[in-house]
């Protein structure tokens, strides 16, 4: 189980925070992949759903892809929960993320979700703002993810 | 408007929805076991909240519902995404989803969508995320756009 956030949050500009690096294997693609039918149904069963560029070499390459790449969204919440750990649920109560896909992540690539505190500030209530420079990169530091967030804090 | 047909043709002023749901604990533990976020508000606490990022399926309910015809006839690539979090999310929530195809456009020898999508309580109106999702509607590798 995660850990609870650090309490009080006294993180500084330039502080850098990092995951543990994780290899993209097609495990992981598949289960976003059956993650979205699974969802959509919602009746507490496993569904999957047909090919997808995530999940089928021969589909990918019809697409015009070398191979399966792994969906956006996975990067996204590996950072997601990369902020999860460090701020606790109020990053999903008062936040921003937004993150753009620069480079395809394929199978077995080794990713590291990171984040970078730029600014902590205090709003007009007084609750804590932090900004953060976020990213994913692999393991010879290439940026396959960037972006930046957001989030409040109450006082 | 292209609303009724298949999502590559969705086009600029587009309306998507609004559809309607409930959010249950299923939905909130499997989206995050998929994504391997353990922490204790998407898995184990009393009063489960929505990670963010859920938003995005919400772009499939509503894909689901405005284009019946499915995907088209090419893959799309998910370009950027960006959330924007007013209040929390708690399982049994009735909320509603609506979208609207803010731009179409085509860069570099590929034709990209951007969406917004708000998220909103039912009882009360309010505003719970906003979402601008951009998608590439085909992919292209540089060489093919060189040609």
């Amino acid at each position: 189980m995660a850990k609870e956030p650090m309490t009080p949050i006294t993180l500084q500009p330039g502080t850098e925070l990092r995951t543990r690096p994780r290899a993209m294997t097609r495990e992981r693609m598949r289960w976003y992949v059956d993650a979205q039918p699974t969802i959509a149904a919602d009746d507490g069963r496993i569904h999957t759903q047909p090919p997808t560029i995530h999940d089928d070499d021969d589909y990918a390459r019809a697409q015009g892809l070398p191979g399966i790449i792994a969906d956006g969204m996975i990067s996204t919440n590996w950072i997601q929960g990369l902020l999860v750990d460090v701020f606790g649920p109020q990053f999903a109560c008062r936040s921003r993320l937004k993150t753009k896909y620069i480079a395809p992540i394929y199978e077995n690539q080794v990713v590291t979700a990171c984040a970078r505190v730029q600014t902590v500030t205090q709003n007009e209530n007084g609750d804590t703002v932090y900004t953060l420079e976020v990213w994913c990169e692999d393991d010879s530091e290439k940026k396959l993810t960037v972006g930046s967030a957001m989030v409040q804090l109450p006082a | 408007m292209a609303i009724g047909g298949v999502v590559t043709d969705l086009d600029v002023g587009d309306i998507l929805g609004p559809v309607e749901y409930t959010l249950s604990p299923f939905v909130v533990r499997e989206y995050c076991h998929a994504v391997e976020m353990h922490q204790d508000c998407f898995q184990s606490a009393d009063d489960l909240i929505m990670p963010p990022t859920l938003i995005h399926l919400d772009k499939l309910r509503l894909y689901n519902h405005a284009c019946p015809g499915g995907t088209g006839p090419t893959a799309r690539i998910h370009y950027e995404y960006d959330a924007e979090v007013f209040a929390p999310v708690r399982v049994g929530d009735r909320l509603s989803v609506s979208g609207e195809v803010k731009e179409r456009y085509t860069k570099k020898g590929r034709e990209y969508v951007l969406m917004e999508m708000q998220l909103k309580r039912i009882e009360t109106g309010e505003l719970l995320v906003r979402y601008l999702d951009q998608v590439i509607l085909a992919y292209k590798a540089k060489e093919e756009k060189a040609a």
